[in-house]
């Protein structure tokens, strides 16, 4: 069965069209933050850069200070760098576990409740985060948690947590029992069980799991913009502030975005059949 | 070490291991439910109850106001605004988003090598941070040196200085680009799955009744992904509400293009209304659920009609 000409053609030209539109501006943000601060007065423009510079990156990170509000832009940024990487990190770890031992919990063990329980954690799914964010506002002003890294990657885990929970349970569900039944007459118990029976099986599932949630908390804007006003500042808050000074930057404001995106874009090259599984299970098939 | 495992086959026959089990599973949800519940739940509850009280730092006392903050919101002008705006947002996003995601999941679906990098080179929009692609793309409407004019210009079109934010409507629709810029790969991720589910001997049938390739798309193809374009339909819904990184980034506090999202971060930490940022995010919350409830109503319909 193959196709008339003009129709591969016409196929062709529309894969080649979609994968312009996704690329091209990530292509030119890396264009950018390559390119010299003297070429964007050149016009017309050059979709190229002409004469391609580190300068932008090494401005960002302290290394070469010429030509920029001082050292001051550096230290802020390599801190919003490792705020970001900080509270990305540490809900990606909370969640995984969290949900991990919950999945277990609901998908292996007799409790009372256990189906309420289940069902009322994953129902907040359909919860937005801004429903909960005034009071969360309140919550975290009582706790002194207002710029301190632990309270803001908790909101991230509460975020996540739903949707790795209904992950991983679908996964322990579609376990076969074989292999934790023979642990048992071993005398294994369900500690064992879960270390070293369930989770290097699980570990396609847990791989999506830490992936949503770290692609999710990397991206974050509102929380942080509420919760993390100063110290803990992260990239997403940082890099429009950028852009609100007088004298707008481009090629820092780019190749700070570059770095920002750097993360997912491994993510998507090296991870990407998790990531699909992932997305299909988050979306409610 | 666990305690369950120093329980030996004896001892849980004779039902020891059984309430063991029930203790072992509390305590293994025990870090979940906290969190869930204590920033969550409660929370929620919280919203909840406010939103009929008047809450506000900066008065005195909590007193109970009724469904005032609810009735407040139809006659204050700006959060109308909001409204429609965000109403506006989620009807062009869902259109666009499905209308070509359909036809990039088809396009996607015809290719037989390689599919695993161009299924990454679509993913990428919706993997980095909402913040970087409206930063990206107000770079790219930039007057002057930024590359939408650069290529109008090149084309011929006196475009060089021309401001796109100028303009309401266009800002409008500008933002709404740019979201649907980041969300159309879940759609096209979402229905993809789907067409590639369709089992190949319904395609070659066809193909032997002389079937043509548009037509095997509208009488295969099509009916039998409209569940997972549901989904994609549900999700795209919920998302568009959700509108607020781009905006922000790209247009500030503008009116025009103004999300409810904006809205209420606006009134909660700004003007310091609590309560009525509150019962505006319950409103939200609400609609959006029914609207995407919408949907899954009808997914349900057309799985038990297949």
């Amino acid at each position: 069965m193959r196709a008339p000409l003009f129709q591969r053609i016409l196929v062709s030209a529309g894969l080649g069209l979609l994968l312009l539109w996704s690329l091209v501006p990530i292509y030119w943000t890396l264009a950018t933050s390559l390119t010299p601060t003297i070429e964007f007065n050149v016009r017309p423009i050059h979709f190229y850069p002409e004469a391609p510079t580190l300068d932008h990156y090494l401005r960002l990170f302290g290394i070469s200070a010429a030509n920029i509000g001082g050292v001051n832009t550096a230290s802020q940024f390599k801190l919003a760098l490792f705020n970001s990487i900080i509270t990305a990190t540490g809900a990606t770890f909370l969640c995984v576990i969290f949900s991990l031992m919950g999945a277990y919990a609901f998908a292996r063990l007799e409790f009372p409740g256990r189906k309420v329980l289940f069902y009322a954690v994953v129902a907040t799914l359909a919860v937005p985060g801004y429903a909960v964010l005034i009071p969360l506002f309140r919550i975290m002003v009582s706790l002194r948690q207002i710029d301190a890294y632990f309270g803001v990657t908790l909101i991230y885990v509460t975020a996540y947590l739903p949707l790795c929970l209904w992950l991983l349970k679908g996964v322990l569900d579609s376990l076969p029992r074989s292999l934790e039944e023979a642990a048992r007459i071993d005398g294994a118990g369900h500690i064992r069980i879960l270390l070293q029976i369930i989770t290097p099986i699980a570990a396609p599932g847990l791989t999506a799991a830490a992936i949503l949630t770290f692609l999710g908390s990397w991206g974050q804007y509102l929380v942080p913009l509420v919760f993390s006003p100063k110290v803990t500042k992260p990239l997403t808050v940082m890099i429009p502030e950028f852009v609100g000074k007088a004298q707008i930057d481009y090629g820092l404001i780019m190749a700070s975005g570059t770095i920002a995106m750097l993360v997912p874009c491994l993510v998507v090259i090296f991870l990407n059949k998790y990531l699909i599984s992932g997305l299909l299970a988050g979306s409610g098939k | 070490v666990s305690s369950a495992n120093v329980i030996s086959p004896r001892l849980r026959q004779q039902g020891i291991g059984k309430s063991s089990d029930a203790l072992l599973g509390f305590l293994l949800v025990l870090p979940l439910l906290v969190t869930m519940v204590g920033l969550v739940f409660y929370p929620l509850l919280a919203t909840t109850w406010d939103s009929f009280h008047r809450v506000n730092p900066m008065q005195q006392g909590t007193p109970f106001v009724g469904v005032a903050n609810y009735t407040r919101m139809f006659s204050d002008a700006e959060v109308r605004q909001s409204w429609g705006n965000t109403f506006q947002y989620v009807a062009l996003a869902v259109v666009l988003e499905t209308v070509f995601g359909v036809i990039a999941a088809a396009l996607i679906n015809q290719v037989k090598r390689g599919r695993r990098w161009i299924l990454a080179a679509i993913v990428l929009p919706w993997a980095m941070p909402a913040v970087v692609s409206g930063v990206i793309w107000e770079w790219i409407y930039a007057p002057g040196p930024g590359l939408l004019n650069g290529v109008l210009l090149a084309l011929g079109f006196d475009y060089e200085n021309f401001v796109w934010f100028n303009d309401g409507t266009l800002a409008f629709l500008l933002v709404t680009l740019v979201h649907v810029w980041r969300m159309m790969p879940l759609t096209i991720v979402i229905v993809l799955a789907a067409m590639q589910s369709i089992p190949k001997d319904l395609y070659e049938a066809a193909c032997l009744d002389g079937a043509s390739h548009p037509r095997m798309f509208f009488t295969i193809t099509l009916p039998l992904v409209r569940g997972a374009i549901a989904v994609a339909m549900t999700n795209a819904t919920v998302y568009a509400f959700n509108l607020f990184d781009e905006a922000m980034v790209l247009a500030r506090n503008s009116v025009e293009t103004r999300p409810i999202l904006i809205q209420i971060f606006l009134e909660a930490f700004k003007k310091f209304q609590f309560s009525y940022g509150m019962a505006l995010s319950l409103a939200v919350t609400i609609l959006s659920l029914l609207f995407s409830l919408g949907f899954v109503a009808r997914l349900h319909k057309s799985t038990r009609l297949e």
